[in-house]
């Protein structure tokens, strides 16, 4: 902590914990969504749950993600791999449940990632 | 105005112009939240379902006509597959919202002219702000998902007429700098528009025109603004010169029965939320007394605040849109939602200018009003009632809600109502995990 001369009064007059503040990155790009199914379970993502998603956030391999899959806001872990060789790379979306078999993507290039999902609000 | 600029207009490294609207805003809004509706025939409803306010490009495409009555193409719309959607006012608010907070972390000047569209000051070479202008454009659609198109002129007029020009052409992928385009093209393009394409110029004066023999932008852009001013008007006369590239339109009041602004520059910064308080009441009022003159009432309204594009502190252009209850044209209604602006307001930040836009206006009248008569001395509200009853039929006037006619604003008919995505913790977007 920095010191110096300030009134020690000053200390009192502390801001409430602003969650706005500490869990959105950039409110120009954060959407809050509901999540339906039970997909995600093993992630700790519920069926109700709500999820912080910031849409600006590049994904990455291990995201949870929130793909566009025929018309459907649709949320997986993505996963992209490179084959052996370093030649290509293997894209698909993992379910955190083995009720859900991978979804693989043959063109990366068609796949729409909505958004990235920076926190879930799970009901305990 | 700003004090003349004494670099030439238009040379590399003079300030550019851009103007940021968003293509289609309120379809745009609809898919950001419902991707199914992406490459689909979509149009958005009026107030109370009415008429068609705004078409996706398929809409177009199967010849729907701007403002044709929703009852008239209903039984046709299920046979062309067309999606329709009642006006959102939330959702357009929060998005917009949006789109302007992120247009102003590029400028120290960001003046926002209506709910989808702004203009900024950009500075840099011409390829440095047609950069900017990509960034924008790319950040705009990774944050909201909207797609922007931008155009980027010396001056506004031309910023109007290079952001119409990346909308029709594909080759400009949405980002047009009129001061990169080879000088033959943009001859063909001014010979090509008429002058009422011209932002600014309404279909009296094009007549006028005309008649002298000005039919085309570049007849317009060729024009001696001393006969203009003469024979027109100093506005008219400030388009001709905008047109030839030198800035002369700080801000415009109002473009016909679309949109209300108000807008002033402060004669002395303003710092303290107190006068801010004051600035935003008077211009609300202003806007309320503008919108009364012309019989219109407004769903939706934007309130901004800018700090000088010059000032080398602080430079803060926040804003806030809301959507009203109703429409109104209400001056209390209208100060309460500028008011809203307040709390993004920092104290001790010299402010050089502020405003209010209503947006989404209706004509006045199609409304009821809600009397309040607590204030009625003694007990002849009965009798009162009565009387206008009989005077003006019996639906004319009600306590509470009852008896009204149907069609009153908290009944709105919003049948086709998407979810209030971003506004409403019940309506939040869902994501399926099945």
């Amino acid at each position: 902590m920095p010191s110096g001369f300030a009134s020690p009064a000053q200390d009192w007059f502390e801001d409430r914990i602003d969650l706005n503040r500490h869990l959105i990155r950039d409110i120009t790009s954060t959407y809050i969504v509901r999540v339906s199914g039970d997909a995600m379970e093993g992630a700790g993502i519920s069926d109700g749950d709500e999820l912080i998603v910031d849409r600006a956030l590049q994904p990455r391999h291990g995201s949870v993600v929130i793909a566009v899959l025929d018309g459907e806001l649709v949320i997986r872990r993505l996963s992209v791999t490179t084959s052996g060789t370093g030649s290509g790379t293997a894209v698909s979306l993992i379910a955190a449940s083995p009720a859900y078999p991978p979804i693989a993507v043959p063109d990366p290039d068609d796949l729409v990632i909505w958004g990235v999902a920076t926190r879930c609000l799970h009901h305990v | 105005m700003s004090e003349p600029d004494s670099r030439i207009p238009g040379s590399p490294g003079s300030p550019g112009v851009a103007l940021v609207d968003v293509n289609n805003f309120y379809v745009s809004s609809e898919r950001a939240f419902d991707p199914s509706l992406e490459g689909r025939p979509l149009v958005v409803l009026s107030n109370n379902d009415g008429c068609v306010i705004t078409r996706s490009a398929e809409a177009k495409d199967l010849g729907v006509a701007m403002g044709a009555p929703w009852f008239q193409i209903a039984d046709q719309a299920r046979a062309w597959g067309l999606q329709v959607r009642s006006s959102n006012y939330e959702l357009y608010g929060d998005m917009s919202s949006r789109v302007m907070e992120v247009l102003g972390r590029y400028t120290g000047n960001l003046e926002i002219y209506s709910i989808d569209e702004a203009f900024l000051t950009l500075n840099g070479t011409h390829p440095a702000q047609r950069r900017t202008g990509r960034d924008i454009k790319a950040t705009v659609r990774r944050n909201t998902g909207l797609p922007v198109c931008v155009g980027i002129a010396s001056t506004k007029t031309l910023a109007k007429l290079a952001n119409r020009w990346a909308k029709g052409n594909q080759e400009f992928d949405g980002v047009c700098h009129w001061d990169l385009v080879p000088e033959a093209h943009r001859q063909s393009l001014l010979r090509r528009l008429k002058v009422t394409d011209v932002w600014g110029v309404g279909a009296r004066t094009a007549a006028r025109l005309n008649a002298i023999g000005i039919d085309s932008a570049q007849d317009l852009a060729a024009a001696d603004p001393v006969m203009i001013r003469k024979r027109f008007s100093v506005v008219l006369m400030r388009t001709v010169l905008e047109l030839q590239g030198t800035p002369c339109i700080t801000s415009r009041e109002s473009t016909g029965n679309e949109q209300v602004l108000y807008s002033r520059s402060f004669a002395s910064p303003v710092t303290t939320l107190e006068a801010m308080h004051q600035a935003l009441s008077v211009y609300a009022q202003g806007a309320a007394s503008r919108l009364a003159r012309k019989t219109l009432q407004g769903r939706v309204l934007t309130a901004f605040a800018a700090t000088s594009p010059f000032s080398t502190g602080v430079k803060s252009s926040p804003s806030i849109c809301i959507p009203l209850p109703v429409h109104t044209a209400d001056p209390l209604e209208l100060t309460r939602a500028a008011h809203r602006l307040l709390p993004l307001i920092e104290e001790g930040v010299p402010y050089i200018r502020a405003g209010v836009i209503v947006t989404d206006l209706q004509p006045a009248g199609s409304q009821s009003v809600l009397l309040t008569l607590g204030e009625t001395p003694g007990n002849d509200t009965g009798p009162l009632l009565h009387d206008i009853g009989r005077r003006f039929g019996r639906a004319a006037i009600g306590l509470g809600h009852a008896g009204l006619r149907a069609g009153s604003d908290w009944t709105m008919k919003r049948d086709m109502l998407s979810p209030h995505y971003t506004t409403k913790w019940d309506e939040l977007p869902v994501v399926k995990a099945r």
